[in-house]
């Protein structure tokens, strides 16, 4: 059951990532960042934020939405906010 | 064949709209384009960062059928756009354009520095806004004619006086009240121009909510999380309106969703259906329903049930605002709902893709989606004091005109039904022609009539021979032109008056008539007003002295029925592509068939 969980979580968090930037979930990893995905400029950098946060029912601070350039950050701070990956 | 990609994303939104989906469903836009979904060019003109919005106003057209393709100006470059006629905004030759507009942007002085300026000065900025927006508006309409969709200001969330604001009319809240009101006024000298309001969307969203001051900040992007998918769709609206993808019938469920409980069972003493919680729920509900009908909405029932159990609770139920008379068509029987729902448009002669399916259960609600992806589908929720928001929220029913005739329109369906027992007693079918009493009045609309002429180019589906569509502004360029005459027909019979029901466009130039569209109402049909209108064709171009009527009939996904118009009134094929087909028709040598025997025909201003 443990198992299943942070898989749906981690398709979710994947799959915003890929609805938002137009790429395959199956691409979507621990080396995507802005420097790896063609249209991560920062207009859709604003389009990811609020995507995220919609999703997640989060709201991040300034800092947050500035430094979450990648996916293990975006993880990171998602996990600050009570989403849960284990 | 459309892409699977396309389907699936267009499935989501429906189930799940969700920001995200939106975004990926935006994504497929070119993919849209590939498979055959109707172009359609977006512009947008912006003092603010409106980029988030985007994918849902895409992702939204997408699923009315269109391709998507949006050009955004620079930032704060409206005057740049507008005025210059060469710029990237007229290149673009835009369907639409979207002014988008930010009051901090637009006036810093009217927002955070209100105190520093004199009420004289407030009345000079006011004045200074409305004269700018109105040189845009003007530089738009002299170089395109495609439909603007400005939006209106919302309050400050912050007043600088607090408490004291309010107390007079010279302070900021009533200061960007009176400014909205100024640009509404100032905008009716100009067609096409449509307000998003703004101001009230905020409202339902919450103020609190609806700004994003982190991201407003960061990137001059205002629009907060809570507030985009509203306004995204809202401005989506518009587009469903102006392509004329409005819905036209509103299919009902019954038990659980137009009263409480199960009729067939709880007998009709035992249903929730009156003043008193939970019943005032639904009393509510259907009141939502009467105004649809009181705006020109077919009502249809579609329920499993006995038929007359369902009958009994309107017209005995003291606590029912729905009564017989209002529902034009129904299926009340145990068969499968998409079944129902193909007899009801078939009915009504309406595409499928005009009814919108309201149920309160998942199961029938999945189904229908499945079997029929051309219905909307509101699947109504367990809080049934939330329905008559989830009814209204999409708009499915939204128009840009209210014509006498819509009013009348769900009466006009009910008197069909009458018209068809009479058709049961006449013995042949020009006995009961004869006996209709029918009368038609044709000839040149007026000013008046234009609303109704445009809606008519907009909604017209079957009966349409190249389904262009035309804003009010279009059609009063035609009725100016001296190149071009726009007619209209309206028919009336001994049971009801079905107001004007059709429009024809005919181009004259070098000695031809080209007929540019010609159009009518399904419910009107086989009754003689197509041939009155094309004798009416016929006749004015003789009166012009043409040799020549042209014909064109392009094919759309709707409008088989007029594949062989011109065909059955002696017009000679003259070229054939896959668009599909022109025609022509000798002035001299033959004579259009003349006004039906059985129609009183009148002509208003026709020579």
């Amino acid at each position: 059951m443990k198992a299943k969980r942070m898989n749906f979580t981690e398709v979710k968090l994947k799959k915003v990532l890929a609805d938002v930037f137009k790429i395959e979930v199956t691409s979507v990893n621990e080396d995507t960042s802005v420097d790896t995905v063609e249209r991560w400029d920062s207009l859709n950098h604003l389009n990811l934020i609020l995507a995220l946060e919609s999703e997640f029912d989060v709201s991040f601070s300034e800092e947050q939405s500035v430094e979450i350039m990648n996916y293990p950050l975006i993880k990171m701070v998602l996990l600050e906010h009570g989403v849960k990956f284990q | 064949m459309i892409n699977d990609d396309v389907l699936n994303a267009i499935a989501r939104v429906r189930v799940e709209p969700t920001y995200v989906a939106y975004s990926a469903l935006a994504n497929l836009a070119e993919t849209a384009g590939e498979q055959g979904f109707e172009p359609y060019r977006i512009a947008v003109l912006r003092n603010f960062t409106i980029e988030p919005l985007i994918p849902v106003i895409k992702g939204e057209a997408v699923r009315l059928g269109l391709a998507p393709d949006v050009y955004i100006a620079d930032f704060d470059a409206i005057a740049e756009s507008v005025l210059n006629s060469s710029s990237q905004l007229y290149k673009h030759k835009p369907d639409i354009i979207l002014l988008a507009q930010w009051a901090e942007t637009v006036s810093p002085l009217l927002m955070a520095k209100f105190l520093t300026i004199s009420k004289e000065q407030v009345e000079k900025e006011v004045t200074r806004i409305v004269d700018t927006m109105e040189s845009w508006l003007r530089a738009i309409r002299s170089n395109c004619g495609a439909p603007v969709l400005v939006n209106n200001f919302p309050l400050p969330n912050i007043v600088t006086l607090g408490i004291l604001d309010y107390q007079s009319e010279s302070h900021q809240l009533h200061t960007v009240l009176m400014l909205n009101n100024a640009l509404l006024k100032m905008s009716k000298n100009f067609s096409d121009v449509y307000w998003v309001d703004i101001l009230s969307l905020f409202a339902r969203v919450g103020y609190a909510t609806a700004v994003d001051e982190r991201n407003w900040q960061a990137a001059r992007a205002p629009i907060s999380k809570h507030a985009l998918l509203p306004l995204g769709l809202e401005y989506a609206k518009f587009i469903r309106a102006l392509r004329g993808k409005t819905r036209k019938c509103l299919v009902l469920d019954c038990d659980n969703t137009l009263w409480g409980g199960v009729v067939g069972e709880d007998g009709l003493d035992g249903i929730k259906l009156g003043n008193t919680h939970p019943g005032s729920s639904f009393v509510a509900f259907q009141q939502e329903c009467l105004n649809l009908y009181n705006r020109g909405v077919i009502l249809a029932l579609c329920s499993k049930n006995n038929e007359a159990d369902v009958f009994e609770v309107f017209q005995k139920h003291p606590g029912s605002v729905l009564k017989e008379h209002h529902f034009t068509a129904w299926q009340i029987n145990w068969d499968d709902k998409a079944t129902n729902l193909t007899r009801i448009a078939e009915k009504l002669n309406i595409g499928i893709d005009s009814l919108v399916f309201v149920d309160d259960s998942a199961f029938e609600c999945d189904w229908v989606r499945k079997q029929l992806p051309q219905v909307e589908v509101v699947n109504l929720t367990k809080e049934i004091h939330h329905y008559r928001k989830e009814l209204m929220l999409s708009g499915y029913f939204d128009s840009l005109t209210f014509s006498s005739e819509d009013k009348k329109r769900s009466q006009m369906y009910v008197s069909d039904n009458q018209r068809k027992q009479l058709l049961k007693t006449a013995s042949s079918f020009e006995d009961y022609l004869n006996g209709l009493g029918l009368q038609a009045e044709i000839g040149r609309p007026d000013k008046s009539d234009v609303p109704r002429v445009s809606q008519l180019t907009q909604k017209t589906n079957q009966f349409n021979v190249t389904t262009r569509r035309y804003t009010e502004g279009e059609i009063e360029r035609f009725m100016a032109s001296d190149d071009a005459e726009v007619y209209f027909l309206k028919l009336s019979d001994r049971v009801s008056d079905l107001g004007l029901i059709g429009v024809a466009i005919v181009q004259y130039k070098y000695g031809v008539a080209d007929v540019d569209s010609l159009m009518m109402s399904c419910r009107a049909l086989g009754r003689g007003a197509e041939e009155t209108l094309m004798s009416l064709i016929y006749k004015r171009a003789k009166h012009r002295g043409c040799k020549k009527l042209v014909g064109t009939y392009l094919k759309s996904k709707k409008n088989a029925l007029v594949a062989d118009f011109y065909s059955k009134h002696d017009f000679k094929l003259v070229e054939e592509s896959p668009e599909g087909t022109k025609w022509e028709h000798s002035i001299e040598s033959q004579m259009v068939k003349d006004y039906p025997k059985w129609i009183a025909v009148k002509e208003t201003d026709v020579y």
